[in-house]
């Protein structure tokens, strides 16, 4: 494909260009466990979502979007930092985050990643720079920010955005292309692109589709890529990573996929109809997870006994992980005055001085202001 | 310790040697040298804060010293400057954001809402955005209305967010160092008619603490709750009152989140009376908040009811000839506690 669009994906039927031929072996079995693990989480979550309808959360589900959160658990240390859109799961694993803290959390409960407090799409794991937030673009200014601490210290630190196309329908976003270009940010800026905006096709949206190509107007490095091919995604988030990191500047990676769920919840909405069958049919065949392991076959690079271990030890995980979230306790704290601001100020008490208010001068003069 | 030649220099010396008269820009610019000097995590942003006439004077100097990273001119684009802040506070700096009009600062609003106020709680204290917002409010000399809007009670009504109204040039100092070296969000909403006047300020780096309001005149007969730029007018309105043999205590709130409503309860509680002057609408105002607050604990034990001094539910006009019509002034203020002995 050379212009890589929704339109071209689908006209060009099953991708058959997943190429191994000089890949790691090590760092791909990574990656085709981490999609696979997180596939398997999200369809466990999926499954026991309502019969006992204990997770009282919005959950968005990302089944069909596995590849960019497997090539960022592979490109980002501990020391960089991550912020996601609100189908965060596949985020919040990327960065090392604890399975049962996640599922925990989305019970509602004292030992999720927030205690309760955040739920799925607003989940947090600071102590490893994961950060997440549901209003489409704020993140992508907030993620700007943070590469500006970065670089103002000379810090050799990566930070990644990771949102859908329907945040770049928000002017905030181009800010933050402008200003990281501007200053040539260590941040790394991943869109993917699912098409929808919950119902709302991009045609329906902004006139030029291409993402991509509008970024680079602004002077910023912009690459294009079928998102479900992992090994594409992960070269081209690790060459932003590496040149975020070495002070090249900012990258824009846009990378095509597709949600299979409903927007949110397990459940379908195409009794909607805002795409077709055929549609999903077509991106279903070209499920991220099945065309890897259709070249690690053909490489002998996969067994079916490697993957039934593998399936077991995730599934052990994912059961262990709802058992502490069902047998956790429910947050019982309420002093609601201790959560929303601190008690404590370490940095005041130790740089400056409390001092008696007598030198207050009573007649104190006061000038009207004049002029623009 | 030393401070920019601008900002501590000019201020006239005064006895004692600690405390100069300063200007309450020159306090602010003072106080900003200062926390710049005292960690090289703060940094300046906003537009044109690294020219010569800075921010009403308040900036002026800092780029010579602390060079164009830390003092940095941004874009018109006040929604990502927000936000940027707070991933640079994520990141550990304790960035300042300057807007010369509060007007530009409501481009930012998801960041403050959605954001900022909402990041300590979703993050179960596990993260904090030590973020400092100035917002300047203009009144008078055709501001009109676009540049007259005193929103305090918007960001006063959001959890999370720490809003001061500083009335003096030692509070504007005080409160400015303490938000920027605290660790929660702060919005500082600075009146621009209060730049030019006078106080004595501690050259000294110091604070001012949330959530304590100050009595800035002792009286018995009516307790007067001022915000801001109402502070001034309330204290000549107070000595006016004074010539009639009624004895007002002048309460300045200081800061608005936290609201320190002990303080005004324990005078009410003395006086009986309770009027408020507040420099913004009155309808859903910081004023209505404080009556309610004190009714609900001195109700019964007002002797009048409780007043408000606030700006009519209107916008603020142009023409210099219905600005004099629209603010309220130290008279509306002395005839509004009269009524309270009627």
């Amino acid at each position: 494909m050379t212009i890589i669009n929704h339109q071209t994906i689908l006209e060009a039927g099953r991708y058959r260009e997943l190429s191994l031929n000089g890949a790691d072996p090590v760092v791909v079995a990574r990656l085709h466990r981490f999609m696979l693990r997180l596939r398997r989480c999200e369809e466990a979550l999926a499954r026991e979502y309502h019969p006992a309808d204990e997770m009282r959360c919005p959950v968005h589900f990302c089944i069909g979007q596995e590849a960019v959160p497997a090539a960022l658990s592979e490109s980002l240390t501990q020391d960089d930092y991550l912020f996601s859109h609100h189908r965060s799961h596949g985020y919040f694993l990327a960065k090392g985050a604890p399975m049962r803290a996640m599922f925990a959390e989305i019970y509602g409960k004292e030992t999720g990643a927030n205690g309760g407090k955040a739920g799925s799409q607003d989940i947090s794991y600071a102590a490893l720079n994961f950060f997440s937030g549901a209003i489409l673009a704020g993140a992508t200014a907030i993620a700007a920010g943070a590469a500006l601490g970065f670089q103002l210290r000379n810090e050799r630190r990566a930070v990644v955005a990771g949102f859908g196309e329907s945040a770049t329908d928000e002017g905030i976003f181009w800010e933050t292309v402008n200003y990281a270009a501007l200053r040539r940010l260590p941040l790394v800026l991943v869109c993917e692109n699912n098409n929808y905006s919950v119902f709302s096709p991009m045609s329906k949206r902004q006139a030029v589709e291409t993402v991509s190509d509008k970024v680079a107007a602004f002077g910023m490095k912009s690459v294009t890529l079928f998102g479900n091919d992992v090994i594409k995604v992960h070269a081209a988030i690790a060459d932003a990573v590496e040149a975020a990191r070495s002070g090249k500047g900012p990258t824009f990676i846009e990378a095509y996929t597709y949600r299979w769920s409903g927007h949110y919840g397990p459940e379908s909405d195409d009794l909607v109809g805002y795409r077709s069958q055929a549609e999903l049919d077509a991106w279903k065949a070209n499920c991220p997870i099945a065309l890897l392991e259709e070249a690690l076959t053909a490489q002998d690079w996969l067994s079916t006994a490697q993957k039934t271990e593998m399936l077991h030890a995730i599934d052990s995980e994912i059961e262990e992980s709802f058992s502490f979230a069902k047998t956790s306790p429910f947050p019982r704290d309420v002093d609601w005055a201790q959560m929303n601001l601190s008690n404590r100020s370490p940095l005041a008490d130790k740089l400056l001085m409390d001092i008696d208010l007598d030198v207050f001068d009573e007649n104190q003069t006061f000038v009207q202001a004049k002029g623009y | 310790m030393n401070s920019t030649p601008t900002a501590d220099q000019t201020c006239e010396a005064a006895v004692p040697p600690a405390v100069r008269k300063c200007s309450y820009a020159e306090a602010i610019g003072q106080g900003l040298a200062q926390a710049m000097e005292l960690s090289d995590r703060v940094c300046v942003l906003g537009q044109l804060v690294d020219y010569k006439p800075g921010v009403f004077g308040t900036t002026t100097g800092l780029v010579e010293k602390f060079g164009p990273d830390r003092v940095q001119d941004f874009a018109v684009a006040e929604s990502a400057m927000t936000a940027a802040a707070i991933g640079a506070a994520i990141a550990g700096m304790r960035p300042v954001l300057i807007h010369h009009r509060l007007d530009f600062m409501l481009y930012s609003m998801d960041a403050i809402v959605n954001w900022l106020s909402l990041w300590r709680f979703k993050s179960n204290n596990a993260s904090a955005l030590p973020v400092v917002i100035r917002a300047i409010v203009g009144k008078g000399w055709g501001q009109g209305p676009q540049h007259s809007k005193s929103l305090h009670a918007w960001f006063a009504h959001l959890p999370g967010l720490r809003v001061a109204v500083p009335a003096t040039a030692f509070d504007a100092k005080g409160l400015l160092l303490e938000s920027i070296f605290g660790e929660d969000p702060a919005i500082i909403i600075e009146h621009r008619s209060l730049f030019g006047l006078s106080d004595n300020v501690p050259s000294r780096p110091y604070r001012v603490r949330y959530g304590k309001a100050v009595v800035r005149r002792k009286g018995k007969h009516v307790t007067l709750v001022a915000i801001g730029i109402m502070v001034p007018l309330a204290l000549r309105a107070a000595v006016q009152l004074a010539a009639q043999s009624i004895d007002v205590e002048v309460i300045d709130l200081r800061t608005v989140s936290p609201l320190d409503i002990d303080s005004v309860c324990e005078s009410v509680a003395k006086t009986g009376r309770l009027v408020v002057a507040d420099p913004a609408w009155c309808t859903g105002s910081v004023a209505a908040e404080v009556i309610a607050a004190v009714c609900e604990r001195e109700g019964r034990n007002l002797k009048a009811n409780p007043g408000r001094v606030c700006l009519p539910d209107s916008h603020t006009p142009m023409s210099s000839a219905l600005e004099e019509a629209y603010y309220p002034n130290e008279d509306s203020i002395v005839n509004r506690i009269v009524t309270q002995f009627q």
